[in-house]
């Protein structure tokens, strides 16, 4: 058997070693606060995702609009997303939208986005014979909303050799439907910033 | 001694009458607006003493004052951040809600961090989530 030379002697162990040390890592699984500050990097995250919907509930529930105690209809539309990166918009909406239930202040119509599932439920009540016809849904007595949710995320991202700055604006209106008229928008801002080193 | 006696009473009705009119103290159960309940609070101090629970990481960002009014039938709270260190702190708030009975009044907060400059001053201000919130506790921990 020839005899390993010292370069190859190396790269022989550097391999074993490493192979060992892979062998040994274990994966470690911890559950952690789903409410903590997140800043593993600076996209748009968790944290980010739970402000903008708590400012956005507190502030809403204090317009006249809803603090009135009149129950307003409302129907969330869409969150466009003008950043530059991927955003589920509908996660923020589906927040605001629970924190407000929650609240007992507001009453929310069938959006767009379930609409389909509305009427095919519907319809499905109303050409199944199993149903009682007394209590089926009828077609016609869905209530409209009176009001509309609306927004946008933005974000201007600059960037140097050893820095990154993200800065977030997200918009929400209400609209009255019937005579087009903003009852209420608030903003709320967000500033990250990474720094290599 | 009848004057003596006299004169002892009016001291203490000149005394109850400036307790009474004290600003930040003109209704009982509450001090600066914030509810106390039985709570022995004479002062900002015993306030913020009452109401700010440090969790987690210590920072010497501190709560220098603290306002509380009724909006609607909601709780407002107004409380002022102190970074009076020399350099830039980070620190995380967040707000905890109570019932008349103790208990949770909505669900936990999330933290909101703030960045604080050398030598500076930041009001973080919050509104109830419901009528039901008649208490609160405001939490704080370092980030840095």
């Amino acid at each position: 058997m020839t005899p390993l030379t010292p370069l190859l002697r190396i790269a022989t162990v550097s391999v074993l070693a490493a192979a060992l040390l892979a062998g040994c890592a274990k994966d470690t699984v911890r559950y952690g606060d789903a409410r903590g500050v997140e800043t593993i990097t600076n996209e748009f995250g968790s944290t980010d995702l739970q402000m903008i919907a708590e400012a956005m509930t507190r502030s809403l529930l204090d317009a006249p609009v809803v603090a009135a105690n009149n129950l307003p209809i409302v129907t969330v539309q869409e969150v466009r997303n003008k950043t530059s990166e991927y955003i589920d918009t509908r996660a923020i909406t589906d927040s605001i939208r629970a924190e407000l239930q929650k609240s007992g202040r507001v009453r929310f119509a069938v959006d767009a986005a379930d609409m389909a599932n509305q009427k095919e439920e519907v319809d499905r009540q109303q050409d199944d014979e199993y149903y009682d016809r007394e209590q089926t849904a009828e077609k016609g007595r869905m209530v409209g909303a009176q009001y509309r949710l609306e927004g946008n995320i933005s974000s201007i991202v600059k960037q140097a050799k050893d820095i990154k700055d993200v800065y977030y604006k997200f918009n929400l209106q209400m609209w009255n439907v019937r005579d087009g008229l903003l009852e209420w928008t608030d903003e709320k801002e967000i500033r990250k910033t990474t720094t290599k080193g | 001694m009848k004057t003596i006696v006299v004169a002892a009473a009016l001291a203490a009705l000149a005394l109850g009458a400036g307790c009474a009119s004290r600003k930040g103290f003109e209704r009982e159960g509450f001090a600066f607006g914030c509810p106390v309940a039985d709570a022995d609070v004479d002062s900002m101090g015993d306030l913020i003493a009452a109401k700010v629970a440090p969790e987690g990481k210590r920072t010497n960002v501190v709560v220098t004052e603290m306002r509380c009014t009724i909006s609607g039938e909601r709780m407002k709270i107004e409380a002022n951040l102190e970074n009076d260190a020399g350099q830039i702190r980070r620190v995380a708030y967040k707000f905890r809600w109570i019932d008349t009975e103790g208990m949770r009044a909505a669900d936990e907060e999330s933290w909101k961090p703030v960045l604080m400059y050398e030598k500076s001053n930041h009001v973080v201000t919050a509104i109830a989530p419901n009528s039901k919130a008649v208490d609160f506790r405001l939490v704080y921990m370092g980030q840095d």
